[in-house]
């Protein structure tokens, strides 16, 4: 099973690495974030006496890299139900919630594996200032990425096809991002939105950055739940998720409406 | 005789549709099965019941000793699986989809490699090794696929139309690997075809119509039960034909202007009846009975009446 799980990472890395564009856009995505929002937004910040915005978008902007390296990955499992891969997985020797949980892990290292790379350019660039909480830091990455793959992979076991992408980038990735405290502290939001952030679990993988990364921030602009309450409320969505996710792939109904795909000849 | 397959009573319903219904099927080690029958008659669902891809709705399903309901993972660990629809990764390289199988059955990687090496040069596609598959032909995919289905030894191999959707060439190749990878490994080989020329090397047959067994046996034995020669009549006037040619062979199975009639015995002659037929019909041909004529005269007889579908 250790095999048949690491011929899955792989696959999913090595794709990774294949995808050029994929890569690039995702190492592109924050870094305007970072230099054009964050320059732009920094000059009008220092007005009210911040001059650290840069700083304080970096934990943020490391959970995009989380967000759209892992979730997307494990969102692609709705194209792989239509395709050969999904195939081999349901006829192997496994049971079928380990295709999930596989398929969960491989998306966690598809979105580290990003975000590595993002700390090292921003590392190059001056943005990752020190001192650094380097285990909570890990911790945090590791974590967040979990709760992104996880996200991910219970949308794909509803979905019966992800035709239009622009929807799930609509009305999930976008919110879920704008919500979470990655771009402004959430403490002054109205109650509305503060609702919605202290649902969106992703919110508490930024504030476990921050407590990493922003060791000497300005109150106004540091994190703003405790770690223990960051990792509780990740840690208890990733269960959930996954449980559902697991019963739902392994009912009978969605089991043989995969078999039919593998039996409903296109004649090429 | 140890039984590769055995099922007792199985039956699926989907909503009020009865898939398939009481089917005992016994299939014994080694043996070359055919699973036979047109679109709809239930060998995919059997096959998928089979391979532990969806439950039974009743009975039981030993395959290779193991209980498909209680221990489906035993059962797909010993069994190979090539499906209508190819079970492959179209990105990724010939040979990288064979290690990315082979490592999901836990073998590793230079058994992989080595077992690899013989079945692509079995199969003519050694020179194909680092192409991506979306660039194969589809006799080259399937035999692909099949040689992934064979890459983890599997006790029982499950070959659902292995050949549809190909042209005669590519068929005959793929029939040509199957016999090679019968000689090599001997397993179990459960085959579902709709083309039943395909399925007279087999072992033992079984048709299924409408999810029921009707009719189980040695291809040659069901053949030569069936007559010595079938007699294909074309005429403008069926019922006058019939009338003459009834007393004689007994009721023919018609498909429009064709009427067929078995002649049980190689001694009949044939020439005197083409005499007594003279002026009432266009053609008149005698040939050797196959499995196609063992389908339509079974299928003939539950219809209850004189044409075949």
């Amino acid at each position: 099973m250790l095999k048949a799980l690491w011929a899955i990472i792989q696959r999913e890395l090595m794709r990774l690495i294949r995808q050029r564009g994929r890569l690039l856009s995702a190492m592109v995505r924050p870094l305007i974030w970072l230099l054009v929002i964050g320059s732009g937004f920094g000059t009008m910040m220092s007005q009210y006496g911040t001059d650290d915005y840069q700083q304080f978008l970096v934990p943020g902007l490391l959970c995009m890299v989380l967000l759209f390296g892992a979730m997307l990955s494990s969102l692609s499992l709705v194209y792989d139900k239509e395709s050969g891969v999904m195939r081999m997985l349901i006829i192997a020797p496994f049971p079928h919630y380990w295709i999930i949980l596989a398929r969960t892990i491989s998306a966690t290292i598809a979105g580290l594996f990003q975000t590595i790379l993002l700390i090292v350019i921003l590392f190059a660039l001056g943005f990752l200032r020190l001192p650094i909480d380097i285990p909570l830091f890990l911790l945090g990455l590791v974590v967040t990425s979990i709760v992104c793959a996880s996200a991910g992979t219970l949308i794909a076991v509803f979905s019966k096809t992800l035709e239009n992408f622009a929807v799930i980038m609509n009305f999930v990735i976008f919110p879920v991002f704008f919500l979470s405290g990655a771009l402004y502290p959430l403490k002054n939001l109205p109650t509305f939105l503060k609702i919605v952030t202290l649902i969106n679990p992703f919110s508490y993988g930024v504030d476990l950055l921050k407590h990493a990364l922003l060791l000497d921030m300005p109150k106004s602009f540091s994190a703003e739940f405790s770690i223990f309450q960051d990792l509780l409320c990740m840690v208890s969505f990733c269960i959930v998720a996954l449980i559902i996710a697991c019963l739902r792939f392994s009912q009978a109904t969605v089991m043989e409406n995969l078999a039919n795909l593998l039996s409903t000849p296109k004649h090429e | 005789m140890t039984l590769a397959i055995q099922t007792q009573n199985l039956g699926k319903k989907y909503g009020n549709l009865q898939a398939i219904s009481s089917l005992h099927l016994e299939i014994p080690e080694g043996q070359f099965f055919g699973l036979i029958g047109p679109n709809g008659s239930g060998k995919t669902t059997t096959i998928h019941i089979l391979s532990t891809l969806i439950r039974p709705t009743t009975g039981t399903v030993l395959v290779a000793g193991h209980n498909v309901v209680d221990d489906p993972v035993a059962v797909r660990r010993k069994i190979g699986l090539v499906f209508q629809e190819s079970a492959l990764d179209r990105t990724l390289t010939v040979e990288e989809n064979l290690q990315f199988s082979g490592a999901l059955y836990g073998l590793d990687h230079r058994l992989i490699a080595e077992r690899s090496r013989k079945l692509l040069d079995l199969f003519d596609l050694d020179g194909k090794r680092k192409a991506k598959v979306a660039t194969l032909s589809g006799g080259m995919r399937r035999a692909l696929d099949i040689a992934r289905g064979v890459l983890h030894q599997p006790r029982i191999l499950f070959l659902d139309e292995p050949t549809i959707g190909l042209d005669i060439i590519n068929r005959r190749r793929i029939w040509r690997f199957m016999k090679q990878l019968r000689q090599e490994l001997g397993m179990t080989i459960l085959l579902t075809t709709h083309y039943l020329e395909e399925a007279e090397s087999c072992d033992q047959v079984t048709f299924l119509r409408k999810g029921e067994l009707i009719g189980q046996g040695r291809p040659d034995v069901l053949i030569r039960e069936l007559g010595a020669f079938i007699l294909e009549i074309e005429s403008d006037e069926p019922e006058e034909s019939i009338r003459l040619i009834q007393p004689q062979l007994g009721s023919p199975v018609q498909e429009g202007e064709k009427l067929f009639f078995r002649i049980p015995d190689a001694t009949f002659s044939i020439g005197r009846l083409q005499d007594e037929l003279q002026g009432h019909i266009q053609s008149f041909n005698v040939r050797k009975p196959d499995l196609n004529d063992v389908y339509i005269w079974k299928n003939s007889a539950l219809e209850g009446g004189n044409t075949a579908c």
